[in-house]
């Protein structure tokens, strides 16, 4: 596999009865880069990262990430390799607070394996201890922190998309996948929230992303790839996916 | 005005249960309150721990043949084996069956839960009263071991011996239990409570902590058979472990707060002091009232039930908010 390439997909089929959600879809991410992933409803964007996020098997193909085969895998397991994905529509722990919310998404808390607790009581309480500063920092990033003992029901919908990043975020992710981050989102936080995706592709992360918005795809992605009917039918700058007569006719409209 | 100890024995009776029904309520709170795993054959695990615990615990019992008749089938086991030891047995045994019907249903739907364990609880009962050579069946099986055998049999000191093992047993289970469920591997199954993909995409391994938890509450309900064994001295399978026992629990932890260790008993002693108070007002109540009075109480509980989920869903207790620091 290209050294070039954190994640890769080939000819990846998925159908839901009589319905072919993805169809022999491939293409591939290049690391510290941010990813666009574009098409029109029901083109099979967000079935393509539940695949990927281990929640769905494909019905044939494979997905490659970091040189590692990760079709089949739980997706517990592919989120310890460090892909981690968010919801398009946020799947907030309700009862559970924001700060709760986020710790949950630590990798390694040795207090979530029931022996621990009582054979190492003094690690899992250290564990924990470290773990919550943590999470206060991610709060702090994503500009939640004053709401950090809040149950996450009472979020609005913009806040609740910030805590789906924060808790990627906190478990440390090579490569995150982030499903319409900006929908529902007001314009100066969708700003500041794309900026922040920006300082951490700096710092060395991937990010790969479905976003209709195209403000946000054509000013913030090195590279957009369309997704039409299952399959990639563009990839390219934004530039020349903005131009394609393809991509024109099927999403973006003339 | 002094009370006799006739009366406290029978307050101490109302005791013992309620912490019997207690330990149910805990360990389907686990399942269902905390981790939402919907456990439709809370019997089935109880009768189990009951009759692992008397096939431990009782002295030899061999079939009684007087005159060619078989007046007594016998049972299985009669180890004699300390108490404390039938309770370990009946709740490895327990844990164990409730880990075994969940295997093949945790990674399907919640209500395929339900209705296996459902379909377990009645298999396993039928069983029971059908399989006489293991179980002595329908007839039962008499004389179990109390806690400590007064000599001569005292009723009132019976009772209040086992309300204490029953009370000591209870708060060392609160005590256990809260600070398991108030740890970060509590936190995880509240998580799954809420929202097992998205838990399972924060990385962890659901089925696992599902597992986990359904065995751990079944092996509180096989602990809650052998104290039904051990203070009923008596187990007998039609009855005691019939479906009713488990709708019983449900009411509950509903009622008492699902989600919280504390609001389970509360419930336990709540639901249970309706059925004992019923029976007791029958001896008192005039004649044409008593034999409704039953009835009265089943209504009462439907009625408490009704109110209950109109005006506070969360039941007596509510689950607390964690306030991290």
């Amino acid at each position: 596999m290209d050294p070039n390439t954190i994640l890769g997909a080939e000819r990846v089929v998925k159908t839901f009865g009589g319905i072919v959600a993805v169809d022999r879809c491939s293409l591939t991410v290049a690391p510290k880069s941010v990813t666009g992933l574009i098409g029109p409803n029901g083109a099979g964007k967000s079935t393509l990262f539940n695949i990927i996020a281990g929640l769905y098997r494909p019905d044939d193909g494979a997905i490659w990430f970091n040189g590692k085969r990760i079709d089949g895998l739980p997706p517990f397991e592919i989120v310890r390799l460090g892909l981690t994905k968010t919801w398009q529509i946020p799947h907030e722990l309700r009862n559970l607070t924001v700060l709760e919310n986020v710790v949950l998404a630590a990798k390694d808390n040795p207090g979530e394996h029931l022996l621990n607790l009582f054979v190492k009581p003094r690690e899992v309480v250290r564990a924990e201890k470290m773990w919550r500063a943590r999470a206060r920092e991610v709060l702090k990033l994503t500009q939640l922190d004053a709401l950090a003992n809040e149950h996450a029901k009472g979020l609005s919908g913009g806040q609740k998309k910030l805590l789906e990043l924060a808790r990627a975020l906190m478990s440390d992710p090579s490569l995150v996948l982030l499903d319409e981050p900006v929908a529902g989102v007001n314009p100066t936080l969708a700003g500041s929230l794309m900026d922040l995706i920006e300082r951490l592709r700096q710092s060395g992360r991937t990010f790969f992303l479905i976003e209709h918005d195209m403000n946000v795809v054509m000013n913030r992605c090195d590279r957009v790839i369309v997704m039409h009917q299952g399959r990639t039918i563009a990839d390219g700058t934004p530039a020349s996916v903005k131009s394609n007569p393809v991509v024109i006719d099927s999403y973006l409209g003339g | 005005m002094a009370i006799d100890t006739g009366t406290l024995t029978n307050i101490g009776f109302y005791v013992f249960v309620s912490i019997m029904f207690a330990m149910l309520a805990l360990g389907f709170n686990l399942q269902w309150g905390y981790t939402g795993l919907f456990n439709a054959g809370i019997a089935g695990f109880f009768l189990i721990g009951a009759y692992v615990a008397v096939f431990a615990i009782t002295p030899p019992a061999p079939p009684l043949i007087i005159g060619g008749i078989k007046v007594y089938p016998g049972h299985l086991g009669g180890y004699s084996l300390p108490l404390p030891v039938g309770a370990l047995v009946a709740m490895f045994v327990s844990g164990a069956a409730a880990a075994l019907v969940a295997l093949p249903t945790l990674r399907l739907r919640a209500d395929y839960l339900a209705i296996a364990t459902l379909g377990f609880a009645e298999v396993v009962r039928i069983f029971a009263i059908n399989l006489e050579s293991v179980t002595a069946g329908t007839i039962g099986i008499p004389g179990i071991p109390g806690p400590i055998e007064f000599n001569p049999p005292d009723a009132f000191l019976n009772t209040m011996t086992k309300v204490a093992v029953g009370a000591a047993i209870l708060l060392g289970l609160l005590i256990v239990l809260q600070f398991m469920v108030e740890s970060p591997w509590g936190r995880v199954l509240r998580a799954v409570r809420e929202d097992e993909e998205a838990t399972m995409a924060l990385g962890k391994n659901t089925a696992g902590y599902k597992l986990q938890v359904f065995a751990l509450g079944g092996a509180l309900m096989g602990l809650a058979g052998w104290f039904f064994a051990i203070t009923i001295n008596y187990v007998e399978p039609s009855g005691s472990f019939a479906p009713a026992v488990t709708f019983s629990v449900w009411v509950m932890v509903i009622v008492g707060g699902s989600g919280n260790h504390r609001g389970a008993i509360i419930g336990a002693f709540v639901i249970y002091g309706l059925e004992w108070l019923s029976v007791q007002l029958k001896d008192l109540a005039p004649k044409f009232l008593a034999d409704t009075i039953p009835y009265i109480r089943l209504m009462l509980v439907g009625v408490l039930l009704i109110v209950l989920i109109i005006y506070r869903p969360e039941g007596i207790l509510r689950e607390r908010k964690r306030v991290l620091r």
